[in-house]
Parts: structure tokens; sequence; C-alpha cells
């Protein structure tokens, strides 16, 4: 499962709980209560993306992306690996909707997964340049490494704006 | 949990049965046939969760199974949103098909919604001798796959693949073509499954 991959161009599609780091486009569809988290280095033109479905982990090793306290972590240390420095990177989010009102309420995943995303970020030090959360919108984030760490997020009406 | 090959076939009965009285009354709103497809269960690991359900517009009417459970998964009448203006300006009387959803639109997708479940899970519970009933409605009309990933997010019982269980229900005449799909916490796909193969067992 997602082996970062540098040589293709072709459009990563990353899955719930997934994650690429490289320079080739990534895209993630359809978040609701989930988040899609950007790392970028402006300096090595290098990026990570992960499609975030819950806040923390209770100590579950399978799948990191999945858990936003597993998450950043990780995508640190592949980025490590590809010799990008944590000091340079800018971090991006979006997603965290509650697209149920009725059930959503008590429960509330997408804020509790904003917030320790949020967290996990402020906690490395990692800056958060911008990010599209909340309200009751699902949506659909491409991210450009190659052409300078470009996010769009595009919504179900064809609505796309650039974070 | 994995499913036998006898429990899937036991499984997709209970679907057959349920659809076909969800059918039933989709016919008698529309005034008009409609067919439905053989059920399929499908294992679907969320990583793929995209492949099978995308980010494409949709309406999705959304209950929880509660009654003798208390917390048992959801069941959701899913339909494409052009598919849905098809159907409400059919029982409206409506022709304008390029128009967004109003609050009439979204009274009459709820209303269809809770009537169709009901008439499945009536079905089904007369079957098991097991009673699931359906909480109050939830609407979504958005991209499918952000409704359902917040779906799984917040079933009880965490899960790495889940067993997506559907019918497609179609009226031809009025190019409507929509899904029952039910989404069961494990617990009660497990009950579900115990209940089949003891009716089985007994016959």
């Amino acid at each position: 499962m997602a082996e970062p991959n540098s040589q293709t161009q072709t459009t990563a599609m990353i899955g719930i709980g997934e994650y690429r780091v490289g320079t080739f486009p990534m895209m993630t569809i359809g978040l609701g209560s989930c988040i899609g988290l950007t790392l970028y280095d402006p300096l090595k033109k290098t990026g990570a993306m992960v499609h975030i479905m819950l806040p923390d982990s209770g100590g579950r090793t399978e799948r990191p992306g999945k858990y936003a306290d597993t998450a950043i972590p990780l995508l640190l240390k592949e980025l490590d690996a590809l010799g990008c420095s944590k000091r340079s990177l800018v971090a991006k989010i979006a997603g965290g909707a509650c697209m149920f009102e009725y059930f959503g309420t008590n429960l509330n995943i997408g804020e509790r997964n904003t917030d320790k995303v949020r967290i996990g970020l402020k906690e490395q030090g990692i800056k958060l340049s911008s990010e599209d959360v909340g309200g009751k919108v699902g949506r659909t984030v491409t991210f450009l490494p190659g052409s300078g760490g470009k996010v769009s997020v595009r919504r179900a009406d064809g609505v796309t704006t650039e974070l | 949990m994995k499913l036998s090959a006898v429990q899937a076939d036991a499984i997709q009965e209970l679907g057959n049965i349920g659809a076909a009285h969800a059918a039933t009354t989709l016919s008698q709103m529309l005034s008009s046939t409609v067919s439905m497809s053989v059920p399929a269960i499908k294992a679907v690991d969320l990583a793929e969760l995209g492949n099978h359900i995308g980010d494409e517009s949709a309406a999705m009417v959304v209950f929880e199974l509660q009654g003798e459970i208390q917390h048992g998964g959801y069941i959701i009448f899913y339909i494409t949103r052009e598919s849905a203006i098809r159907l409400t300006n059919t029982m409206l009387g409506m022709t304008d098909t390029d128009r967004d959803f109003n609050e009439m639109d979204q009274s009459a997708l709820l209303e269809v919604g809770n009537i169709m479940v009901s008439a499945f899970l009536d079905a089904t519970a007369e079957l098991l001798g097991f009673i699931m009933l359906p909480s109050p409605p939830a609407l979504s009309i958005d991209m499918a796959h952000a409704a359902m990933e917040s779906l799984i997010a917040q079933l009880g019982e965490e899960v790495d693949e889940v067993l997506l269980f559907s019918t497609e229900l179609i009226c031809e005449e009025h190019k409507i073509d929509s899904d029952i799909i039910m989404l069961p916490e494990v617990s009660t796909l497990k009950r579900i499954t115990d209940l089949l193969e003891e009716m089985m067992k007994a016959t």
C-alpha cells in the first residue's frame, strides 16, 4: 500500500487511510468528515498527502494514515527520508464536514478530526497556511507538488477554490 | 467478518424479499413499473471505497437501524441527482429537470425514502422475526463518497472493510435509477446471518 513513487506523473488516487509522498499529482475524492492533509516543501518541490478518517488510533499500528495522531508523524518521517526539512514544510487541510446533522451532532467526528490535525501540526511546529473545513459539504482535493504545491478544492456543485 | 457462500446466499435472499417490497411501494408512488437487480454483497476495503462510490452528486436518505438493536448500522436510499429530480418531478407533476433542489423536493425524497425503507425492514422483520426499525431520516444531497465515509466513520465498531449490501431499483419509464444500501454493524450482520442459518436448519 501507498509506496512512494516519484517515477509516474499520473495522478495518484488516495483512498481512505492511504497516503503518498512525492513530486507527482495527487488526489483524494469525496471528503466528508475525513480530512485531506497536504504537506509541501517548496525547496524540494516535494509533498505528501493523506486521507485521515478518525482522530485517534487508540494504539492501533495498522493503517497509520487513517488516524490524525499517527498520520502526521508518518508523513514527516517519509518526507524526511526524501530530504525535506521539517522547518520548510507548509500544511493545508480540507474536509472535516458534518454531512448529517441529525446523526452527526453527538459525535461530530469532522470537528474532532480537524481539531486533532491542527493540534498535531502545532506540536510538530508546522505552519498551517490555509484550510477549508467544516460545514455540511463534501470536498474533492487535488495537490500538485510539481506546480508550487498548488491545492484545489472542488465541491459537489462544481465550485473550485484554491487553498 | 467474512461471509461463507451459504451466508451470502441467505443474505441475498433476505435482500431480495426486502427490496421487492420496497420496489412495490415505489411502483405505487410512481404509478409505473419498477424492476430490481439481484442484490449484490460487496466486501469493500476502506481504501477502495472511492472505486465503488465516487464523488458524483447524489441524494442519500439515511436511517439508523434501531429496534431490537440500538445502533445497528445504517440503511440508505441512494439516488443520483438527475434521477432524484426526475423522481420528485414525477411525484409533484413538474417537468423542469434543470433546477436546484427546493424544500418540496427534499420532503418528497425524505418521504419516498421513509416509505421504501420501512417496507424493506417490515419484510425482513417478518422473515427473521427480528425487528429493525428505521430512525428518523437524515438527508444529504452532495458527493456520495463524502456522505458514505462519514457514516462509516461513525460506526460503533471500527472497521477496515465494510460489507455493502445493495439492490438497484429502476423505473425505466421515468429513467429513475436508485439503490437501497445496507451498511450494518458487524454485530448486526452476525445476528442476521445467525437467524438465517437457524431458519435454514429448521426447514
